[in-house]
């Protein structure tokens, strides 16, 4: 078990350079390090035989009949009715940020949405991928094709974090150019006026998607855990605040809970599912979320 | 405030260092790429703030630290301007309570007159006053009593034995002129009888004491003196169970003495000896006291020497005298050579032993190496072999015996020593060393042996050996010996090599001298040497000793066979001349008495019982009265009076006084170095 989760520590994943490889690692690890859990055999149901050519897989071999007509062959299963993801990952210069550890918040988002895109992928999801800052700079439409997975990761691996973000204004756009509705999942660290994503946000559940927003924040910005005079300058802005972090400790925590608390309480009563991810975590909570979220939507 | 050596307060100016460095540092600082910066905002002003506090506080610190440096060297000194209450006078009393004060006549002690006299001055002095008295024997000062106080430390001073020490009081006299009062406050009274002993200690005083005023009175007796004292007392012979000890007896006062003088040891008397000595006359007289004849184990007599018909003063009547008598000590020495008279020269130095004090009986014996047999052992204590031949191989079983019986075997070695003989008595563990090879080549030997106190061989004669220039002494060959584990080398050669080896075997020993008799011995002879070699080859012998010490002296007494005396004791106890019981130390060969408490004796509580006599200091009762007008004199130079004082002329402001305040800036500096770095860090949180 120890040893499947390495496939979901960030850190671990950072080093594998290729996301393809990445995507694969961390959600092959998810599923070995599972328990019997309801998320097992949802996804198919007997639909018809065929016979049996060489190079089929054995195990779909149906014996009985086998046994009663001396011919070999292949059960054939239906695919449930697909849904679409749309992966909305946030490219702003502030996703940079890695505080004292080797992952930024971009690679973290990237490896989720990479591990994401895999699972939906392998399930015959339509998935899309957008990448966004101030507006979308990228928008991968929702495919079903195993094939399309390298699109997705072509452009996640390609992607550099880059100006400000305008995160209501992205969302809104999207609400009104996507038609079909789908599980919208929001990658973001959520630096924008609460008010306005809250709005978006609820653009979105207004048009009947379902939304799951991953909130990526690194360890530093939830404890800031630094010492000694420091001048912070803000990746986006470029503005500057000389502080002794250790005086002001306490007080930033405090209003770091309760912008978390804020959000998490408003995403709740928006029927919103809100996942707080520590860049620091592996990545099995996010999945976890992602799998339930699913399977109540089908 | 003021400074002695103002100019180092220039270094003040050295503040500017730290303020234009505070001035132009800008602030070191990390720089950070952050996301977060709207939940920084609120607490920045609040650190930025702190920042500038910390930064003002440390400024003043190291300055303050800066300023204190320089001040600390420029030496402050605090003017205080006394006040009408420090303005009182303040009398300091020297009373002598000396052995000399227990002096007594018609009209009562000294001693009594002096506290009639000091409380006579108290009473007429201000009530306001304060009163410092010293005692000026036991050195006691009882400072800043007020008048009842100083009446009850007057009523509770006491004699105590010893003599008085002048010096101490002239110093703490200027320690109070220093410290608390200005000179012109202090008036003395100085009261003693003055003996000549205490005027030779005033006189000594080089630097005098600024002083008010000064009475003194000598307590002195309006009759003649009547006082005689034993004042040394010598062990000058013990023979046949007899101490013969000259006594100096000294007539102290003015009427001439007609006594007895007696000594007394444990139950042994002596015969009175009249004596009869006019004024001021010092006699010696010689006393015989019979103590029977001791028995072989050394012992400690307390010998006490009294003169009858007492004087007016008592305490120097007797006198204490502790006598040492070693063991009796028969010694039987068998030289045992190649052939009889090999070993002459050692038989002479035996001889010539035989004949001084050291021994009660020395006696030696020659024989052929051949005719030695274990019959021998019965008689003899010492047996010295000029080699190690076939016989005491031989003979290894009995010599053995021999030296756990107590018996002492000394063994030269020849240049064809034999070597399972070597062997057989080195199995048994009797030989100090074993001799290897041969060396053929001359070797010169070191000036003196090691220090061998304790070591089983004679100390004094070691010591003494270096008198006889033996570093000239060539020796034609020796042996690389193997020292036994057991064994020490107290001898070496200058090339290194060992000469002589010392080794216990149970209650005897064992010495090997890597020579041969002719080689060391032989070439020895020729100095007056071989006489001290040969004692220092016998063993330790023992004479008598005194142990008397006066009550001012630190009392330290020989122990010559610590096993013997303190074996498996961990604490020693003694009494003293108090009656108390009180603990000492055994430190190498000596045993070191704590304070004596008194004149009489001092003694160790476990058997044996070892003792050391206490006497008074010579001359301490030596009553003889001063002549007022030479001390008229003295008192006037050791005690310069108010206005005669260089230092009033000088026109030092009167009403003040400069207290030093450098401990005051340096506990300062210490506290405020300690705390910087500390305060530093604090405020960076």
């Amino acid at each position: 078990m120890r040893q499947n989760r390495k496939y979901l520590d960030p850190v671990f994943l950072s080093k594998l350079g290729n996301m393809s490889l990445v995507a694969r690692s961390a959600v092959e690890g998810f599923f070995a390090g599972l328990h019997p859990s309801p998320f097992h055999g949802f996804s198919v149901e007997y639909s018809d035989h065929r016979e049996y050519h060489a190079g089929d897989e054995l195990k779909f071999v149906d014996w009985k009949v086998f046994g009663r007509s001396d011919k070999l062959y292949i059960k054939q299963f239906q695919q449930e009715t697909n849904t679409t993801a749309y992966i909305l990952l946030d490219s702003s210069k502030s996703m940079s940020f890695a505080g004292n550890g080797p992952v930024s918040k971009m690679d973290y988002g990237s490896y989720l949405a990479a591990a994401l895109s895999y699972l939906m992928l392998s399930q015959s999801d339509s998935t899309a991928l957008i990448l966004f800052a101030e507006a979308m700079k990228r928008y991968i439409p929702p495919r079903s094709k195993r094939t399309h997975l390298n699109i997705i990761l072509t452009a996640l691996q390609h992607n550099r974090p880059a100006g400000q973000t305008n995160l209501a204004g992205v969302l809104h756009t999207f609400a009104e150019t996507t038609k079909r509705r789908g599980i919208v999942i929001l990658i973001s660290d959520l630096l924008d006026d609460e008010q306005d994503i809250f709005k978006g946000l609820a653009h979105l559940k207004f048009l009947k998607h379902d939304v799951i927003v991953f909130h990526t924040m690194d360890h530093q910005e939830l404890n800031l855990d630094y010492e000694g005079l420091i001048q912070f300058e803000d990746l986006e802005t470029k503005a500057r605040i000389q502080v002794f972090p250790q005086s002001i400790r306490d007080g930033y925590r405090k209003r770091i809970t309760e912008f978390l608390d804020n959000i998490e309480k408003t995403t709740g009563n928006s029927g919103i599912d809100y996942c707080l991810l520590d860049t620091s975590a592996p990545l099995d909570r996010a999945l976890v979320a992602y799998l339930a979220k699913r399977k109540r939507s089908m | 405030m003021s400074f002695t050596e103002w100019i180092f307060l220039l270094g003040g100016f050295a503040v500017a260092g730290p303020v234009i460095a505070h001035l132009l540092a800008k602030p070191r600082y990390k720089r950070l790429p952050f996301t977060m910066l709207r939940f920084l905002r609120t607490g920045q002003v609040e650190s930025r703030s702190r920042r500038k506090l910390r930064d003002l506080l440390i400024l003043l610190l190291r300055c303050t630290i800066i300023v204190l440096i320089a001040m600390l060297f420029a030496r402050p000194l605090l003017q205080i301007r006394l006040k009408p209450s420090d303005s009182k006078p303040v009398y300091c009393l020297g009373l002598d309570n000396s052995m000399s004060m227990a002096y007594s006549d018609s009209g009562g002690s000294y001693f009594d007159k002096l506290k009639d006299s000091a409380v006579d001055y108290i009473h007429s002095a201000r009530d306001d006053a304060l009163f410092n008295i010293c005692a000026l024997a036991s050195g006691d000062w009882m400072q800043g009593l007020s008048k009842e106080q100083a009446l009850a430390e007057i009523k509770a001073l006491k004699i105590v034995p010893g003599s008085v020490n002048v010096a101490d009081f002239i110093s703490g006299l200027k320690r109070i002129d220093r410290e608390k009062h200005t000179p012109d406050q202090v008036s003395v009274l100085l009261l003693s009888d003055f003996t000549p002993n205490t005027i030779r200690q005033i006189i000594s005083i080089a630097e005098p004491a600024v002083v008010e005023k000064i009475d003194y009175e000598p307590v002195v007796s309006s009759s003649p003196v009547n006082n005689a004292a034993i004042t040394v007392a010598r062990v000058v012979g013990f023979r046949n169970g007899q101490l013969t000890i000259n006594v100096d007896v000294v007539n102290y006062g003015q009427v001439e003495q007609h006594r007895q003088l007696t000594a007394d040891a444990d139950g042994y008397k002596s015969e009175p000896i009249d004596i009869s000595f006019s004024a001021n006359q010092r006699k010696n007289y010689q006393v015989k006291l019979d103590i029977g004849t001791p028995d072989r184990r050394p012992s400690c007599v307390p010998v006490e020497l009294s003169l009858s018909d007492s004087d007016n003063l008592k305490a120097d009547d007797t006198f204490y005298l502790a006598v040492y008598i070693p063991g009796h000590q028969d010694l039987n020495v068998l030289l045992a050579g190649d052939n009889e008279n090999q070993m002459y020269l050692l038989k002479t130095a035996t001889d010539t032993l035989s004949r001084t004090s050291l021994y009660d009986t020395l006696r030696s014996k020659q024989v052929a190496m051949e005719q030695l047999a274990a019959s021998d052992a019965d008689w003899a204590d010492v047996v010295v072999c000029s080699g190690i031949t076939d016989k005491l191989g031989d003979l290894a079983m009995d010599i053995e015996s021999f030296v756990k019986a107590g018996g002492r075997l000394v063994c030269f070695v020849t240049e064809t020593p034999i070597p399972d003989a070597a062997k057989q008595l080195w199995r048994r563990d009797i030989l100090a060393a074993l001799p290897g090879k041969f060396v053929q080549e001359s070797a010169y030997i070191q000036p003196t042996p090691y220090d061998s106190t304790g070591s089983g061989v004679d100390h004094i004669a070691a010591r003494s050996l270096s008198n006889y220039r033996i570093d000239r002494v060539l020796l034609k060959s020796y042996f690389e010996c193997e020292q036994h584990p057991d064994a020490r080398m107290l001898w070496q050669l200058q090339n290194g090599s060992g000469l002589v080896y010392f080794k216990s075997l149970g209650r005897g020993s064992s010495i090997l001298i890597n020579t041969s008799v002719d080689d060391s011995l032989g070439s020895l002879t020729k100095s007056n040497a071989s006489v001290a070699f040969c004692r220092y080859l016998l063993g330790e012998c023992h004479q008598v000793e005194e142990h008397c010490f006066t009550c001012e002296e630190r009392v330290v007494l020989p122990v010559f066979d610590k096993d013997q005396f303190f074996a498996g004791q961990e604490r020693i106890w003694v009494e003293t001349c108090d009656g108390k019981k009180r603990r000492a130390a055994v430190v190498d060969s000596s045993l070191l008495i704590p304070d004596p408490a008194g004149i009489g004796w001092v003694k160790t509580l476990s058997k044996p019982t070892i003792y050391a006599g206490i006497n008074l200091p010579p001359g301490e009762t030596n009553m003889t009265k001063p002549v007022e007008a030479e001390l008229a004199g003295i008192m006037n130079r050791i005690f310069t009076v108010g206005d005669e004082s260089n230092v009033s002329k000088a026109g030092v402001i009167r009403d003040k006084k400069n207290r030093p305040l450098w401990k005051i800036f340096a506990w300062a500096l210490i506290l405020l170095m300690l705390a910087e770095p500390a305060l530093a860090n604090r405020l960076k949180r």
